[in-house]
C-alpha cells in the first residue's frame, strides 16, 4: 500500500513537472503573432508591464482617439486583456490620459510637457523605408513631417521633403498613420522588439 | 407576538434597495463604454461626418449629460473604469484582488495602487463579503440566472442542485495567486467574473466586438444552471474567498430572533450562497444580502452588531417542534 502511494506520489510529481516546464506552457505565454504593436505611452518595459497591468481597461476607456485596443488570446496567455496601439489603424496623439487614469503604474503618470514625453515615453522608433518612400523616390511628399506632433525633434526633412528620423522620436505612431504610400513608408519599430534585436 | 423585539421594519426593504444598487452599477457599466464613445465623438468635432445610428446616440448622450456637465470631452472623465477597478471623481477605488495580484504578480507594492483599494478593504471588514451580494455586476447576472432555473424548474426541467465544499474557492484563490507569482501576469482577473464582465461590455461596446473573457463567463453561467445552483461564487470564485477572509471578524451580521422564528426554512431556501439561517450558521460566507429577512414571514431576522455568529439557539418558538418540546417538560 506504501510503495503504491509513492509510486501515485512520483508519477504526479513528475506529470506535474513536465506540464509546467513543457513547451505548451511556454508556447501559451509567449507573444506568438508576430504582431507589430506599441503599448501606451509611458509604459514600463513589456515584462514589467504585463506583471504590472491589472486589465481594469482604463487606459482604453479613457483615450480621446480610442487607438487603445486589447489583446484576446493571439499574443499569449501572459498578455491576454492587454491594452496596445497598432499606429497604422489608429495612432497614439500623446494626450497622456491613460497614464493618468492607471492605477498601477504600469503606464506611469506623465504630464502632457515636452520634457515628460521625451523623457520618459518611450514606444518605439519610426523607421523609414527609402525604397517605398515617395519623397526618396523624386516626388516631394512631406506627409510624415507634418503629421509628426513632435516635428524637427523627433524627424526633419531634407530638400527634397525626405524625411529623416532623429533620437528625439517616441514612437507614437502619427507618421505611419499619415503616410499615403500603401504598404507604408514610415514604420513605427516598438521598443521591445528593437531591444531584441 | 412581543412588540418590543421587532427587527427595525427597514431591514425587510433593503434586498430591493439592494436590487436598485445592483441595477444601477449594471447600468452604469453600460452607460460608461457609451459616454467613452461620446467623449470621442465630440473631441473629434465630427458630428457631420457620423453615421445616422451614431448620430442617434450622440444626440442621446448629449440629452442625458448635458445638464449636468459644461464639456463632455474633459467632464465625463471623472467616472470612468469598472468594479475591478475605478476612477471616481479623482479618487481611484480598486478591487482588494486586483490589489492582491498585482503584488504578487508585480512582487513589489506600488503604493498609490494599495491606498485605491483600501477603502474596499475597510468596508470588507465592517460590512463582510458585501460586494458579493451589493455592487458585483456579475451577481446582478447570476441571480437573474437562480430565478431563470426557479423558472424552468415549473415546466419540470432539472436544474442543478448539487453542492460541493465552499473551501474550494480558498485553493482557487492561493492556486491563482501563485501561479499570478510564477508566471509574472495577473492571471486571475481571467478567471474573475466581475473584471471579465467590466472589461466585456466595455469591448462589445466601444471596441465592437466581445473577447475570450465572455465564453468563461458563459460557461460559469450554464455551470450555475446546470450543476449548481449559484455554484460559480460559492465555491470557486476567488474573490469572494478575498471577501470571506476578510470579512470573518465583519461586525454587522444577521441575527435569528428565536422567539419570533417558525421554523419554516424559508430563509434556508432563498439563501443564494446555500447557507443556513435556520440554524444560525451563517459564517463568514454570508454577504449580508438581506433576502431572508425580506421573505422572512414572522420578521424573525434582524441586523445584529457583533463580531461572531450566535451559538445555535435552538427550534423557533413559534414552530411545532418547540411547542412539543414545552409541552413535555
Amino acid at each position: 500500500m506504501k510503495r503504491r502511494h509513492f509510486l501515485k506520489d512520483l508519477i504526479a510529481g513528475a506529470v506535474a513537472t513536465t506540464v509546467l516546464k513543457s513547451s505548451i506552457v511556454e508556447a501559451a505565454f509567449a507573444p506568438q503573432s508576430g504582431q507589430r504593436y506599441l503599448r501606451p505611452p509611458g509604459s514600463l518595459p513589456e515584462e514589467e508591464f504585463e506583471s504590472r497591468c491589472i486589465r481594469c481597461g482604463q487606459c482604453g476607456e479613457v483615450c480621446p482617439n480610442r487607438c487603445i485596443d486589447y489583446f484576446d488570446l493571439e499574443n499569449g496567455v501572459g498578455s491576454l486583456n492587454t491594452p496596445y496601439i497598432t499606429p497604422r489603424s489608429k495612432a497614439c496623439i500623446l494626450c497622456m490620459k491613460c497614464g493618468q487614469v492607471c492605477p498601477t503604474g504600469a503606464i506611469k503618470p506623465l504630464q502632457r510637457t515636452a520634457e515628460d514625453i521625451l523623457g520618459y515615453v518611450k514606444m518605439g522608433k519610426a523607421r523609414v523605408e527609402k525604397a517605398l518612400c515617395l519623397s526618396y523616390q523624386g516626388k516631394t511628399c512631406g506627409v510624415c513631417y507634418r503629421a509628426c506632433p513632435l516635428a524637427d525633434t523627433a524627424i526633419k526633412v531634407q530638400l527634397l521633403e525626405q524625411p529623416v528620423v532623429l533620437d528625439g522620436c517616441v514612437g507614437c505612431g502619427l507618421c505611419e498613420r499619415s503616410c499615403i504610400q500603401l504598404p507604408q513608408a514610415i514604420k513605427i519599430i516598438p521598443n521591445h522588439i528593437r531591444s531584441l534585436t | 407576538m412581543n412588540e418590543n423585539i421587532k427587527p427595525f421594519f427597514l431591514w425587510k426593504h433593503l434586498n430591493k434597495l439592494r436590487w436598485l444598487v445592483l441595477s444601477l452599477v449594471f447600468l452604469m457599466l453600460i452607460y460608461l463604454p457609451f459616454a467613452h464613445v461620446y467623449q470621442t465623438f465630440v473631441a473629434s468635432f465630427s458630428y457631420d461626418l457620423l453615421d445616422p445610428s451614431e448620430k442617434k446616440l450622440f444626440d442621446l448622450m448629449e440629452m442625458l449629460t448635458s445638464p449636468f456637465i459644461s464639456d463632455p470631452a474633459v467632464d465625463l472623465d471623472a467616472i470612468k473604469g469598472n468594479t475591478w477597478s475605478g476612477n471616481f471623481f479623482g479618487y481611484k477605488i480598486s478591487d482588494p484582488l486586483a490589489v492582491v495580484a498585482q503584488m504578487a504578480s508585480g512582487l513589489t507594492v506600488y503604493w498609490p495602487f494599495f491606498v485605491s483599494g483600501l477603502i474596499p478593504i475597510f468596508l470588507t471588514i465592517i460590512f463582510g463579503r458585501f460586494f458579493c451580494g451589493w455592487i458585483c455586476p456579475a451577481t446582478f447576472l447570476y441571480e437573474l440566472n437562480t430565478s431563470l432555473s426557479l423558472f424552468l424548474q415549473r415546466f419540470g426541467i432539472k436544474t442543478g442542485r448539487k453542492r460541493f465544499d465552499p473551501r474550494i474557492k480558498y485553493l482557487v484563490l492561493a492556486i491563482g495567486i501563485g501561479i499570478s507569482a510564477v508566471m509574472g501576469s495577473v492571471l486571475i482577473s481571467m478567471i474573475y467574473p466581475p473584471a471579465i464582465i467590466g472589461r466585456e461590455i466595455y469591448f462589445g461596446i466601444a471596441l465592437g466586438g466581445f473577447g475570450a473573457g465572455l465564453v468563461f463567463f458563459v460557461l460559469t453561467l450554464l455551470f450555475d444552471l446546470m450543476i449548481s445552483r449559484r455554484g460559480f461564487c460559492r465555491y470557486v470564485c476567488p474573490g469572494g474567498a478575498l471577501y470571506s477572509l476578510l470579512g470573518h471578524f465583519r461586525l454587522f451580521r444577521i441575527k435569528r430572533i428565536v422567539e419570533n422564528c417558525n421554523d419554516c426554512a424559508k430563509c434556508n431556501a432563498v439563501c443564494e450562497f446555500g447557507l443556513d439561517p435556520l440554524h444560525d450558521d451563517f459564517g463568514q460566507e454570508c454577504n449580508n444580502c438581506t433576502a431572508c429577512i425580506a421573505i422572512c414571514p414572522t420578521d424573525a431576522l434582524t441586523f445584529n452588531i457583533k463580531i461572531t455568529d450566535d451559538e445555535n439557539q435552538g427550534p423557533g418558538h413559534l414552530g411545532k417542534a418547540y411547542k412539543k418540546h414545552e409541552q413535555e417538560s
